[in-house]
């Protein structure tokens, strides 16, 4: 669903800069999709060979996952997170990679066992939960990424099926200072403050003093926006989703 | 891979380089704090001198010392020869004695700076959550007061109450804070484990907790970050009265 900029142009520049920063998730998204389609084609093989995944068999994800952190604009951190219980040798696991300050790529290594770490049960994460419960893609975030990155982030991710159950979650991570990096110029074009928040009214991304990333817009019920896909207005605010990412274009009306 | 061995995170913290001040002293408390949490596994070879020294930022020659001292607590014994080196090994002394002797290396100072920077970052996290967050972002915090109301053991306690306040951090949406709280769990969580083996305490504790939580969701910013403040101070009060019992 990337929406080509030069289409909407001449309505009008906000509906022209939601379109332009749905199209830059939407390629963080081509990646995600592209994890779970590798991800869904390996348990099919390891089904097909009749007997269950083992954490081992997941390194065949590394190339595509390394391509992926090495091509991906935005994507700072990549990979499949499995379903409790879908892997023969281990409870849970995830062939999580992140690329470093110095630009390297490298594992996370989680310890995953209960009885050491207060941290070891992730299916309670946004990036995890939201994908499972709705079976839809998702974008978890703005939050602080302290199990994996320790960055304020954002994660998309797409459940992946294997056989008709759900196995897990394929995701990807923006840190949000690229996003901002990726985004502010187009705020910034605008005739007025604007900023986009996503469905719980947290701000993503601002070219509003008044307004900074982190902060809460309340009031608007922008999960009605989003649902709707129309633009909408409260209070001296004109408020325009981003098509097929759930985050909403704030603006002084 | 040993992914269930290890938590990068926290690892990474182990042999990150202490201050320039580096001391015997701190090393010795890195390494068995990190035994102690189970970070360090029993048995596990810890890297040879030289790789470890350089990582930890300190002369070969603390880091001599510092190995003395840990293989005197028993933390660590050292094995000559092909595949000689460094082992952790957890010695058959109770685990209470072991964080005593822990406590020991804390002067009173040290501990009331501990408790003062741990309440400065737990409260000003408590008053910015008050202002930033909406109901789904205070799940987290629920359920682990839930959580510590019902752990057994004083390690899962000790434990839960450092996510607690790493979670508080995250609530406050401070990439910032939370990494300072997360550092600051490693060096106070081995030994909040001494106060939190009392179940009336550990009541006491989750209680605080949610009423924390309570003045966060209502938005009431003092109040938030008043009680975030005295439930962490008032724990090191605990731990100071531990350390002048010893």
């Amino acid at each position: 669903m990337v929406v080509s900029p030069g289409a909407t142009v001449a309505t009008d520049p906000e509906t022209w800069v939601a379109a332009r920063v749905g199209g830059a998730l939407e390629a963080v998204f081509a990646a995600v999709a592209g994890i779970r389609a590798d991800t869904a084609a390996l348990l099919e093989r390891v089904a097909a060979e009749g007997r269950r995944p083992a954490s081992r068999d997941l390194a065949a994800l590394r190339p595509g996952l390394h391509l992926r952190l090495r091509h991906g604009e935005l994507v700072s951190g990549a990979g499949f997170v499995a379903a409790p219980g879908l892997l023969a040798d281990v409870p849970a696991w995830l062939e999580w990679w992140q690329t470093g300050a110095d630009g390297a790529v490298r594992p996370l290594l989680l310890d995953l066992d209960p009885g050491r770490s207060a941290y070891s049960d992730y299916t309670h994460w946004d990036w995890f939960a939201l994908p499972r419960d709705t079976g839809r893609r998702a974008v978890a975030g703005p939050y602080v990424d302290y199990l994996c990155s320790d960055e304020y982030s954002l994660t998309l991710s797409q459940p992946v099926r294997s056989r008709g159950a759900f196995a897990g979650v394929a995701a990807a991570d923006v840190y949000l200072r690229h996003f901002e990096a990726a985004v502010l110029p187009l705020l910034r074009g605008l005739p007025g403050p604007a900023r986009l928040v996503n469905a719980r009214g947290r701000v993503a991304a601002s070219a509003d003093p008044a307004h900074l990333a982190g902060s809460l817009t309340k009031g608007p019920d922008f999960g009605g926006v989003l649902a709707t896909g129309r633009p909408g207005v409260y209070d001296g605010l004109r408020l325009v989703p981003c098509r097929g990412v759930p985050l909403v274009l704030v603006l002084a009306a | 891979m040993r992914q269930h061995e290890t938590d990068a995170g926290a690892r990474k913290a182990v042999f990150s380089p202490v201050d320039s001040r580096a001391r015997v002293d701190a090393v010795v408390r890195r390494i068995g704090d990190a035994i102690e949490l189970g970070l360090l596994a029993d048995g596990e070879q810890l890297p040879g001198e030289s790789e470890l020294a350089g990582r930890l930022g300190v002369s070969t020659v603390t880091l001599r010392e510092a190995l003395m001292a840990l293989r005197q607590q028993g933390l660590v014994t050292t094995r000559r020869g092909r595949g000689g080196g460094s082992f952790v090994s957890l010695p058959e002394v109770p685990a209470d004695d072991r964080l005593k002797s822990r406590l020991r290396g804390w002067s009173t100072e040290e501990l009331r700076d501990l408790g003062d920077h741990w309440a400065a970052l737990s409260g000003a996290a408590a008053r910015l959550a008050a202002r930033r967050t909406e109901p789904a972002d205070l799940e987290p915090l629920h359920r682990t007061a839930g959580e510590l109301a019902v752990a057994g053991d004083a390690a899962a306690r000790s434990r839960l109450y450092g996510r607690f306040h790493v979670e508080l951090a995250a609530a406050a949406q401070s990439a910032r804070l939370t990494r300072e709280q997360v550092a600051l769990q490693s060096e106070v969580g081995a030994l909040l484990c001494l106060v939190l083996a009392d179940d009336a305490y550990r009541e006491e504790v989750a209680e605080r907790h949610r009423s924390v939580v309570s003045a966060v969701q209502d938005g009431v910013r003092e109040t938030a970050g008043t009680l975030a403040e005295r439930c962490v101070s008032e724990s090191t009060a605990r731990l100071v009265a531990v350390r002048l019992a010893l």
